[in-house]
């Protein structure tokens, strides 16, 4: 079944010291609210974070949120699922409205990762990863990715410089963008210059730490008015989540196995533009290769060729800027690619624009694959 | 994950034997041990303890330390080819970042990995050194 985006808000991603988390939900909930045409019929809130429930010491925070929001008395719950939170919470919210269970809900999400010092949240996102193993020791946020990407270099033979045309490209884009934590543009070569967080990641290798909320209202279609656009499909998967568990690490099995699944479903040709889970560049190479975008090895070449730039032969990728650029407020960002994207096929994006665009693809993940999402949004 | 001293003391065989898991259905070896095999469902395990000795086949040198740990700083961590199955753990002995490379031999010692200082307690891991050539 196919469900309805009425409206959408987004905070700019930014270190928002002056601002709580639910100011933040509060200015992108209200937002959503005023271009969906009011409080009028919505029964539902869900709620996405990763770490507020721990950084604020706070637990069943939809509820509390709901009433801080004026909306007492709706239902609300919480939808976890670390980096991926946000796309599970608008396929959580879809599945509500097709068992009629909920008319019009307003999902959210928000993080706030600049609350304490870097380090205390570089120990924080650690919790992203398998504790089974990772928890005895102090690998911080990037270590993973960073084995990944040595292993993918050394695979296919793949040279540094070429990796970092993705975090320009990136650049390219947020700068564009109104909502971007970093719309300024960077040369590649600046990449591998940055400061190392995990040799060979840089800092323009991964994602900043920033603050954001972004909200949309989906309803189904008896509720729908003027809609932005539809969400035709959402699919999803569990996956190893490991590199040291996975049979092939170069790829990413829950997302293989989510974008079969919604394949099934929809038709998944001629994206005018796809919005990925870049956290890291080696994670934007292997979803591009996983849903093949690009052929095994060969991702970074063809990032650097323009195939996915403005223009570019192919999708347009990340158009938004992509959590390397526009940001990564954990829980909050599926929640961005979702109003980002109905945004695009609405025609109403404020940034880089993929010419004429019908329908793009939302891919979200959390780690390097515990889990994945896909959605398909379109227009109407 | 906040370490505490029954985590430790129940998961005392895995990280300090390094056990792993054997699937009696298909045959492979996966570590830590899950509940069921992870390549094939099966709840048939067998405790085994894995080789304490292997190859390196990627790693990294951390920077970007979490709280707790930053005098420490750099961390090398590697993904381990025990030939039976693949482990990720902290590297240790490591005299610099240049000296790690593909294909070195690598083997287990205990090494403390965190402090919890209001109990004054130290927590130990099995972490990987570099296996010194032989004359």
């Amino acid at each position: 079944m196919v469900v309805y985006v009425e409206g959408v808000g987004m905070t700019k991603i930014d270190r928002h010291y002056d601002y709580s988390l639910k100011d933040l939900a509060a200015n992108a909930a209200f937002a959503a609210i005023e271009q969906a045409g009011g409080v009028d019929g919505i029964d539902y809130l869900v709620f996405s974070s990763s770490l507020s429930s721990l950084q604020d010491n706070q637990l069943d925070t939809a509820s509390y949120l709901a009433t801080s929001l004026g909306l007492r008395g709706i239902k609300a719950l919480n939808v976890e699922a670390g980096e991926a939170s946000g796309l599970a919470a608008i396929s959580v919210a879809k599945s509500l409205l097709e068992s009629h269970q909920a008319d019009k809900v307003l999902v959210i999400g928000a993080e706030k990762l600049n609350e304490f010092v870097s380090s205390k949240v570089y120990k924080q996102l650690q919790m992203l990863y398998d504790g089974d193993t990772k928890s005895f020791y102090n690998i911080g946020f990037a270590g993973d990715a960073a084995i990944l990407m040595r292993l993918y270099m050394d695979t296919y033979n793949v040279d540094r410089e070429l990796m970092s045309y993705w975090p320009a490209l990136m650049h390219s884009n947020a700068k564009e963008n109104p909502y971007a934590m970093l719309n300024f543009a960077i040369k590649p070569d600046k990449v591998a210059k940055s400061q190392i967080l995990a040799d060979p990641i840089t800092l323009l290798d991964s994602y900043p730490l920033g603050d954001g909320a972004a909200a949309i209202v989906l309803s189904n279609k008896d509720m729908s008015s003027s809609p932005l656009a539809k969400i035709s499909a959402i699919e999803s998967s569990t996956g190893y989540g490991s590199i040291e568990l996975s049979e092939d690490p170069l790829l990413f099995d829950s997302l293989s196995e989510a974008f079969r699944r919604i394949s099934n479903i929809a038709d998944t040709s001629n994206l005018d533009f796809i919005e990925i889970h870049d956290s890291f560049t080696i994670t934007a190479m292997i979803i591009l290769e996983t849903l093949g975008l690009a052929n095994r090895g060969k991702a970074a070449e063809l990032v650097s060729t323009g195939y996915f730039s403005p223009g570019g032969k192919g999708p347009l990728a990340n158009p938004s800027g992509g959590l390397k650029a526009r940001g990564h407020p954990l829980g909050a960002t599926g929640v961005y690619q979702i109003a980002e994207s109905s945004l695009q096929v609405a025609n109403k994006f404020p940034g880089v624009k993929a010419n004429n665009a019908k329908k793009g693809l939302v891919v979200s993940l959390n780690g390097l694959g515990s889990s994945s999402y896909v959605a398909l949004v379109e227009g109407v | 994950m906040d370490l505490s001293i029954s985590r430790f003391w129940r998961k005392k065989e895995i990280i300090y034997k390094l056990n792993g898991a054997k699937c009696k259905s298909c045959g492979k070896v996966h570590y830590p041990p899950k509940n069921a095999c992870p390549y094939c469902g099966s709840r048939e395990l067998e405790l085994v303890e894995l080789p304490r000795r292997g190859k390196l086949i990627s790693y990294t040198t951390i920077y970007a330390i979490p709280e707790g740990a930053r005098h420490q700083s750099p961390i090398y961590y590697g993904l381990i080819d025990l030939g039976v199955t693949k482990i990720t753990a902290e590297l240790t002995d490591i005299v610099n970042a240049n000296s790690l490379k593909k294909d070195m031999e690598v083997e287990a010692t205990l090494r403390k990995t965190q402090e919890d200082r209001d109990a004054g307690l130290i927590y130990y891991v099995l972490k990987f050194r570099p296996v010194l050539v032989q004359k």
